[in-house]
């Protein structure tokens, strides 16, 4: 592995997580994920609990190219990308300071290592030496400070990075507070924060933090001028239609020779059964994600299978700010009415395991093991009564299509079995989404992300953006900021225990399942391991 | 002659301007806009945020105004940020504000850029037409002969088998909306699974290919093949061949009772050369009218069939400027709808008179 760390101080904890790996209380996952996140490289981390790194699989042949089904959207300022495929098109020539890869540990690409504080205070970041941007210029520490200042810029709409780092922000002016990013040398970049944060490496790796050149303006795309430290440059991004990406010209990347020559996305809509007669068809290589009952079609089909399991799930949820839901013992009778084993049969064809109502999932570090919740839907008539809603009429909306749909129609019918006057509406995406933390109760989809308590302080402090159910409980949200100044993930895992017991108290939340993903590719092509976030490592790929 | 057509494109320009107008409003509706922030600034904006994108990407205000920025007689909206950057209609990012014009709508011969595709609208509108233009003329290829030739068969004798048999394949076919004969033609003949490909194939006549034709048409964006493109073209001729071929039956059929036809009979012409001399000519008036009006109802034709093949063409360039409710898009291809409608429309009148030499043009 080329990030080996050599003489660098290990973090206390790491040692610490290799012994309770040794003693059986955390699965290899958990730990690369945890010790990663410390700053500790995959290598180093794999070596602490004697396991050789995994070898990249032979030198991968150089040479081929292949095509990707996928919809091609239009590529904008990274920051506001609001979909993974925006960020797997510019991701040809953009690159990330840390990447999270597929196994579960964070790896430093245009970073060599990182440290941390046993706070997590403070965040000391080394650059790799020897990456150059594609027009010549040494990628150094300015590069590092400029980019922070363009994620926490706290004016601009959209910005999805500006509240990642509340610790590095100026609330007046809410951009870079000053003395919050400093450059040490020129490969050395030292972050300090005003409040502990054990979310800055995950969001570091996440797609809207690629790392941009000098020369980039806001808000332009940044496929028109398309400098970048990464293999391949965008030959063409036609919206709608395609992207291609294809070497870099005169420029060496820093990380040897990416194999494949091209790499053709093509935009074929959403349906998934086109896709099975593109792959009949040798229209297609690969495509995006398979879903539903396409897995086993693709599957008889011959192609190969990539699978990944994850956090991303579906929360059927309510609003508190709709008379309906307002009552909390309404909504409590309400998720406890669900079953979630049905729902994750009749929704996603068992595709997943089943979730406890409250959004943590094992492959979360912090995960607790909370008593199992009683099924009772025979209690919701008697609440329904009591609150004054017998013959009230209840809606439930989703998005008019595949496994969410279904989802939400599976959880519809047992509310309705059980005695609810309830119907489902469906939208399509393009309505859908313009109000979806409004709708009274909904179901919205969530994407993986490696901490529970990042989608949880998203999702259910009363502070959070991504506020959905106007949830606001104070104990919830002061438990959640001092959770989110432990790195030690057992420590944190005491106070995750008790959110969770609040989240699935307050009731808000139906949390069927999570999902595994799947995505499928033609016999012949190497390393399109399917992501936990639909990230596309393209240097990974390759023909075989 | 000269004055008609004047008069003819001066209506043309009026209904363009009303038409944009009625588009531009709709599309400036404050839903619309909030819509169109969410897409281009991010899905997951706060309603204050959504406003304040509406502000500072020139979409509030007067909508008059804003009408008149897109025709150019109005100066493009400009805005200043916290931070000193200027941004604005008529100038790209970065570009420097002051070299840029004051005025940059369509008289100044800017179509706007097209905020879903990212791209100048002529641009990417010209592509797209041209696509879509390749579509047209494979139906119109197989459409107009096919269906002449079939409402002249069955026109010839009224009543005869022939033209029984004929005339129930044209009310079907026209009697079939698109998005049904679409489907049934991809079942039939591009799957792999059912119809009769499976059968072709086991008796390993389709080899490489797994399916007689191909079930989408993006490919044939770069390359037109016999293979990907025979599907599209089918569906949306079908419907215009029983269509044209009925009327082309009703006028042959008036034609064939004519006097001049039975004195012609009378005298012993054989009736090959009564129907090729005499009766195709003057059969033929009705039919051009409706072979010219064809066209601005392919151009909707094809939003069906390109959406249903993916052909990435004028149609599905509809369906995407408004589901992202892209304005300037939008616009321009009002506009070309208009053009390509009265256009056609003065082709026919004007071709009229050759064929029918009682009708002069005021």
């Amino acid at each position: 592995m080329k990030d080996l760390k050599t003489g660098a101080k290990l973090h206390p904890a790491a040692q610490m997580y290799a012994t309770e790996h040794a003693d059986g209380k955390l699965s290899r996952r958990e730990f690369l994920t945890r010790t990663t996140a410390l700053g500790v490289s995959a290598a180093a981390a794999y070596g602490l609990i004697g396991l050789p790194a995994p070898a990249q699989a032979q030198e991968a042949k150089v040479g081929g190219k292949i095509r990707v089904a996928m919809e091609v959207k239009g590529t904008k300022d990274p920051r506001l990308a609001d979909w993974p495929q925006i960020a797997n098109v510019y991701r040809g020539w953009l690159e990330y300071l840390i990447q999270y890869n597929n196994d579960g540990t964070f790896e430093g690409r245009l970073l060599e290592s990182w440290e941390v504080n046993e706070d997590a205070t403070q965040y000391t970041l080394k650059v790799r030496p020897g990456v150059t941007w594609n027009n010549g210029e040494p990628f150094t520490a300015d590069d590092v400070v400029r980019n922070f200042a363009r994620w926490t810029d706290g004016n601009v709409e959209g910005n999805a990075m500006a509240s990642r780092f509340p610790g590095l922000v100026d609330e007046a002016t809410k951009t870079l507070r000053d003395g919050a990013v400093v450059k040490v040398d020129d490969m050395t970049v030292q972050l300090n924060l005003t409040a502990p944060d054990i979310a800055v490496v995950p969001n570091l790796a996440d797609y809207p933090a690629a790392v941009v050149h000098s020369s980039f303006k806001d808000g332009e795309d940044p496929a028109t001028n398309p400098i970048g430290t990464g293999p391949y440059v965008p030959q063409e991004v036609s919206v709608g239609q395609k992207a291609v990406l294809v070497r870099a010209p005169n420029h060496t990347w820093w990380g040897g020779t990416a194999p494949l020559d091209e790499i053709h996305y093509i935009d074929f809509g959403t349906d998934p059964a086109a896709m099975v007669a593109l792959f009949s068809s040798d229209e297609v290589d690969a495509n995006y994600e398979s879903v539903g009952e396409f897995i086993d079609i693709l599957d008889g089909m011959g192609l190969v299978k990539e699978e990944v399991v994850t956090a991303s799930t579906i929360v059927v949820r309510m609003n508190s700010s709709s008379d309906l839901y307002k009552d909390k013992a309404v909504r409590s009778a309400i998720q406890l009415a669900v079953d979630p084993k049905v729902v994750l049969e009749l929704g996603y064809n068992n595709l997943g395991a089943t979730g406890e109502n409250h959004h943590m999932f094992p492959i979360h570090p912090e995960y607790p093991e909370l008593p199992k919740q009683t099924i009772n839907p025979a209690g919701l008539m008697p609440a329904l009564e009591a609150a004054g809603l017998k013959d009230a009429e209840f809606e439930v909306i989703s998005l008019d299509d595949g496994w969410e749909a279904a989802t939400t129609a599976a959880v519809q019918a047992q509310l309705k079995d059980a005695g609810m006057n309830i119907k489902h509406t469906v939208m399509p995406g393009s309505t859908f989404w313009n109000d979806w933390q409004k709708y009274p109760f909904s179901s919205t989809t969530w994407n993986h992300r490696p901490l529970a308590v990042q989608n949880m302080s998203l999702a259910y402090t009363s502070t959070g953006s991504w506020n959905e159910t106007s949830m606001a409980n104070p104990e919830f949200d002061a438990l959640m900021t001092q959770a989110l100044a432990i790195a030690d993930a057992d420590k944190r895992r005491e106070l995750a225990a008790k959110m969770g017991t609040i989240l699935q108290e307050e009731g808000y939340i139906i949390n069927p399942f999570s999902r595994s993903l799947f995505s499928h590719h033609k016999e012949g092509f190497a390393g399109l391991g399917h992501h936990p976030s639909f990230e596309h490592h393209h240097y990974k790929w390759s023909v075989a | 002659m000269g004055l008609f057509v004047l008069r003819r494109l001066g209506v043309m320009l009026l209904t363009a301007l009303a038409l944009t107008f009625v588009v531009f409003y709709l599309t400036n509706l404050q839903p619309n806009l909030e819509k169109l922030a969410r897409t281009e600034g991010s899905v997951r904006m706060t309603d204050e945020a959504v406003q304040a994108w509406i502000e500072q990407n020139g979409h509030s205000g007067s909508v008059f105004a804003r009408y008149g920025q897109w025709l150019g007689v109005v100066p493009g909206w400009t805005y200043t940020d916290e931070k000193g950057d200027t941004r604005g209609r008529c100038f790209a990012i970065g570009q420097d504000p002051a070299t840029a014009p004051r005025f940059c709508g369509l008289f100044q011969g800017n179509w706007g850029f097209s905020t879903f595709f990212k791209k100048p609208v002529a641009a990417s509108l010209g592509e797209k037409l041209a696509a879509t233009g390749w579509l047209m003329l494979a139906v119109m290829l197989v459409m107009v002969p096919t269906s002449l030739f079939l409402g002249v068969l069955s026109g010839m004798r009224e009543g005869s088998v022939i033209d029984r048999t004929l005339s129930t394949f044209s009310i079907a076919s026209t009697a079939t909306p698109e998005y049904v004969s679409g489907v049934i033609l991809v079942a039939l003949l591009a799957t792999a699974a059912t119809g009769i490909s499976p059968i072709l194939a086991d008796y390993g006549l389709l080899e490489p290919n797994k399916t007689l034709f191909l079930a989408s048409a993006t490919s044939a964006m770069d390359d037109i093949t016999f293979w990907n493109f025979t599907l599209p073209v089918m569906t949306i001729a079908l419907y215009g061949i029983g269509y044209i071929a009925r009327m082309t039956r009703a006028s042959m059929t008036e034609v064939m009772t004519q006097q001049y036809i039975r004195t012609a009979r009378l005298k012993g012409v054989p009736f090959r050369t009564v129907v090729m001399r005499h009766a195709l000519r003057n059969a033929l008036i009705a039919p051009f009218t409706v072979i010219m009006l064809q066209f601005p109802w392919l151009l909707n034709g094809v939003v069906i069939v390109e959406s249903l093949f993916n052909y990435k063409g004028f149609g599905w360039t509809l369906v995407q400027a408004a589901s992202n409710n892209d304005i300037p898009l939008l616009l321009a291809c009002s506009v070309v709808a208009v053009v390509v409608v009265l256009l056609t429309q003065l082709i026919s009148d004007i071709g009229y008179v050759f064929l029918n030499p009682r009708i002069r043009l005021a």
